[in-house]
């Protein structure tokens, strides 16, 4: 695994005054990988970023890329490109001088620097005749593009992305979200790209680190951040979920029991793998996501179910949500797919059912 | 996020490198010579030369001779009617600048600019011959057929505080301006929403997000008129001599440089307590509104 | 019907009060142009006639010329020292944060509202006493110095405003992209200053030849503009000065001009 790594980050630490930005904060990324940085406001993912670009030093900790310390090295030596989160288009300069920039500094040939503008324009399908035009006199998205090419055309091993996309429209997210991972897949450059947007994450990374408070939580692939987090903060980050509480009677090398009010279920065991590592006897909360839970029909019989009252619905177009409280007050969510009729309506009584294979088990929060 | 104009953290060269030429010529040229000028009020004179001998004879004269005291009243006094007057001209021409004359602001600001940065002695210059009883003033009223009015005008208080005002008058505006300017609209708007009249949205809220500026503008008015003596000088005749008057002959004239120096340090203390004074009242009186 | 009146004498108020501080603001300026077309030796109206034989004694008379002089070199001079170390203090002003930064805004920006006369008399008598040391006397560049200690904070200002309005990111990038310090400066930072920068060295220029109170105190013996004046109030006045005043009038008027221009044109390019 290590042999072809490309980035590496070992234990940094970054502390602005009294406040610690970064509290020993390791990750691996693969050549060629996607990997981005989530998180709530605060987390350290963008501290994390500048790092890495070389605009700021941690305190401690390393930094290398393709095995080469980074340390003392300067954002400009490095073998890295951002794309900032304004985009930092030079207002004062046309598109093909942004552009060709990198190059220009790296004193390459006029005619080699025009042909490498036109070849990136074309790559990021920005019409010829923008060229000569200004940032401000392109639309966001077309700026977008002149920030991608840019910081494209010197080849860096690493493209850093700041949540470039977080000011667009959704219609235009979508669109350059599509071409961010067409980019990623013809070139073949490693991404490791900052967002808020826990849609976007899933959808184009290879692999999410999960950050909060300067630590990264989890580190791995969407699907198993999503199917198995690591703790409640993280279920409830990546997507909405719901948290049953129970209590874990009996811990075994290949199953556990457990109990949980409401709860019915067929034998009341579970195998070992469907929950955390750290989970002992006593208090634990059982994960299952909405769009898992099933809504029973008189005669359907589940391994797992419970009962609970609608409390509000929503209707999403594709997908059609209900809220839902148990007997004992704890609030569910459901999610079906989209029909013209409606399966439950405000004030069902209901009987939510799921696979035991779709729930994981965490760790109470202390 | 990254660069977004936020402060960037403390690092050593490439901020030295900056600040270092501005805080030499400054802590050179400007405060040490301030510092010396307070040690200067220690030492005496004797037939027209300095000597340095610390003692507190220039200070037991100063708080002895009360014709001193009277000057800087005077002084103070002026300068008060001066930023009142500069605030209120400047208030109605601010606000006009920022909110009406969209396309010709930017005119206005060059003519004023202008006026400003024209030489002092000049544009005083100008004034006498304007005010003079044989001046334009005279002329023109008499050609539409008023009696010359400008008799007695000239070589007055009243013509000096004219002077001052005239050439202060041009920081209020700015500062005001500024205000004003950045008042964000919406706030104005949210008050009309809420039911106020023009008029009490202007009361309730332009006026005091205008504090700032007017302050700003009064503290740096106040604090340019206390040391003005070209005014008093030539558009007041001499006849009512300011404290920058008095400084200026204990040194050219009777050559005390103890004396002088410390004329000026009184006079920038106490004009910077009145300020703090001011500033004190004012605070009080905020939060007594808010209590 | 009373909503439209009170919104008609309110502009009335604002839109006269405007005019009127305008016309306030250039009586003297234009007494001055007048006056300097009066045939006669004496400064009184009714006019003896109209000529422009006072510009050609201005011309002919060589203190007034080596006055000019003076005071041009003086305000060259402070201009670029002024601006030069302005613009520094207004980039650390608005772009760096770090102990004491009050202090240096205060050194910094304290000669602005300090009255020039005794900030005059108080450099006065600190070259003096160097002087006494040093074996100088005031002069020049004495007068020059002064004039930058009092201009500085004006450029700083004014290019703060510029800094302020930049997007700090954009050097960031430069650097992303492979920029070297100076390369960073050469290509983004000056560039995009460059309006308010130019700014602030018309400004300089201006309020250096137009500084009545610190060059009086410091230029010593020098001749220079404003002393010249100054000297010829107190005389009896002849229309010498008028004309003197409107020559001087002519590069400010189209200084102020060319700079607003010039801001304007950058603005635009810049939205």
């Amino acid at each position: 695994m290590g042999q072809d790594a490309i980035l590496d980050i070992v234990d940094v630490e970054k502390q602005y005054g009294a406040a610690q930005a970064l509290k020993g904060v390791s990750l691996r990324v693969e050549r060629g990988e996607f990997v981005a940085l989530v998180g709530p406001s605060g987390c350290g993912k963008t501290t994390l970023l500048k790092q890495i670009a070389g605009f700021e030093n941690p305190d401690s900790g390393r930094i290398a890329i393709e095995g080469q310390d980074m340390a003392g090295v300067p954002a400009s030596e490095r073998p890295t490109s951002m794309v900032f989160q304004k985009l930092a288009l030079f207002p004062h300069m046309t598109v093909a001088q942004n552009i060709g920039f990198p190059l220009k500094l790296r004193a390459r040939a006029a005619e080699e620097i025009a042909r490498k503008v036109r070849e990136m324009a074309d790559l990021m399908h920005l019409k010829p005749e923008y060229l000569g035009r200004f940032p401000r006199q392109l639309s966001g998205g077309e700026q977008q593009r002149v920030a991608l090419a840019r910081s494209m055309i010197s080849a860096p091993k690493l493209l850093l992305l700041d949540e470039p996309l977080s000011a667009l429209d959704v219609k235009l997210k979508k669109i350059l979200q599509a071409e961010l991972k067409r980019l990623h897949r013809s070139l073949g450059v490693t991404f490791v790209h900052v967002t808020h947007d826990l849609e976007e994450a899933m959808m184009l990374a290879d692999r999410i680190c999960v950050m909060r408070g300067g630590e990264a939580l989890q580190i791995g692939k969407p699907n198993d951040i999503y199917y198995r987090p690591a703790d409640e903060f993280v279920a409830g980050f990546i997507g909405e979920t719901n948290l049953l509480e129970v209590e874990v009677t009996e811990v075994r090398a290949d199953s556990i029991r457990y109990r949980g009010p409401d709860i019915a279920d067929v034998d009341g065991t579970l195998p070992r793998a469907l929950a955390a590592e750290a989970v002992t006897p006593g208090p634990a909360k059982l994960m299952v996501r909405p769009e898992l839970l099933a809504l029973a029909k008189d005669g359907e019989r589940y391994p797992s179910a419970i009962a609970a009252e609608i409390t509000e619905t929503f209707g999403k177009g594709g997908a059609i949500q209900f809220r839902a409280v148990t007997p004992g007050g704890q609030p569910l969510v459901v999610e079906v797919p989209g029909t013209s009729h409606w399966p439950a309506k405000l004030g069902d009584k209901v009987r939510l059912g799921w696979m035991k294979r779709d729930i994981y088990l965490l760790q109470a929060r202390a | 996020m990254i660069g977004e104009g936020e402060p960037r953290s403390w690092r050593e060269s490439e901020l030295w490198a900056k600040a270092l030429p501005s805080v030499a010529l400054q802590s050179l040229f400007f405060l040490a010579p301030l510092v010396m000028t307070v040690l200067l009020t220690f030492q005496e004179t004797r037939s027209f030369m300095l000597q340095w001998a610390w003692s507190l004879k220039i200070w037991t004269d100063i708080f002895s001779k009360p014709h001193y005291w009277t000057v800087l009243w005077h002084t103070l006094w002026m300068s008060a009617l001066c930023v009142a007057l500069c605030i209120l001209i400047s208030l109605p021409v601010a606000y006009a600048l920022a909110t009406r004359l969209q396309s010709l602001s930017g005119h206005v600001k060059v003519l004023i600019t202008f006026a400003f940065l024209t030489d002092v002695t000049l544009k005083t210059f100008g004034w006498v011959l304007f005010l003079d009883q044989k001046g334009a003033a005279n002329f023109l009223l008499e050609r539409i057929g008023f009696p010359p009015a400008m008799i007695g005008f000239l070589y007055t208080d009243w013509a000096t505080l004219l002077g001052m005002v005239y050439n202060l008058l041009a920081f209020t505006i700015f500062t005001i301006y500024l205000s004003v300017a950045s008042i964000d609209r919406s706030l104005i708007l949210a008050a009309y929403d809420a039911g106020a009249s023009k008029w009490r949205a202007f009361w309730e809220v332009t006026l005091p997000l205008c504090r700032p500026g007017i302050w700003t503008g009064a503290v740096l008015v106040f604090l340019l008129s206390v040391g003005v003596f070209l005014e008093p000088k030539v558009l007041g005749g001499g006849k009512s001599p300011m404290s920058a008057e008095l400084i200026r002959q204990t040194f050219e004239t009777r050559v005390n440089w103890p004396l002088g120096a410390a004329l000026t340090i009184v006079l920038m203390v106490v004009a910077v307590f009145v300020i703090l004074l001011f500033s004190r009242v004012y605070s009080l009186r905020r939060y007594g509104a808010a209590v | 019907m009373r909503r439209v009146g009170q919104e008609r004498l309110i502009n009335t108020i604002l839109y006269g009060s405007v005019a009127a501080v305008l016309i306030f603001f250039y009586i003297p300026i234009f007494t001055l142009i007048a006056f300097s077309f009066q045939e006669g030796r004496y400064l009184i109206l009714p006019f003896q006639g109209l000529s422009l034989q006072w510009y050609g004694e201005l011309f002919r008379n060589s203190n007034a010329a080596t006055a000019l002089w003076n005071s041009t070199l003086i305000a060259f001079v402070a201009m670029i020292f002024s601006t030069i170390l302005g613009t520094a203090a207004a980039i650390v002003a608005v772009r760096y944060r770090f102990r004491g930064k009050l202090a240096f805004l205060g050194l910094s920006g304290a000669p602005l509202a300090f009255p020039q006369l005794l900030m005059g008399i108080v450099l006065l008598l600190w070259f003096s006493v160097l002087g006494r040391w040093l074996d100088f006397h005031t002069g020049l560049v004495t007068a020059i110095i002064g004039h930058v200690v009092y201009i500085t904070p004006f450029a700083m200002i004014i290019v703060a405003v510029q800094v302020f309005n930049f997007d700090a990111s954009l050097e960031d990038a430069a650097r992303d992209c492979g920029a070297k310090p100076w390369e960073v400066y050469r290509y983004v930072t000056i560039p995009l200053l460059w309006p308010g920068i130019f700014s602030a060295a018309i400004f300089s220029f201006l309020l250096s030849w137009g500084n009545f109170y610190l060059t009086y105190s410091l230029a010593g013996s020098a001749r220079t503009l404003p002393t010249f004046v100054f000297s010829g109030i107190a005389t009896g006045s002849s229309p010498l000065y008028p004309a003197m005043a409107t020559v001087v009038f002519i590069p400010g008027i189209v200084l102020v001009m060319v700079a607003d221009a010039l801001r304007r044109r950058a603005a635009r390019r810049l939205v």
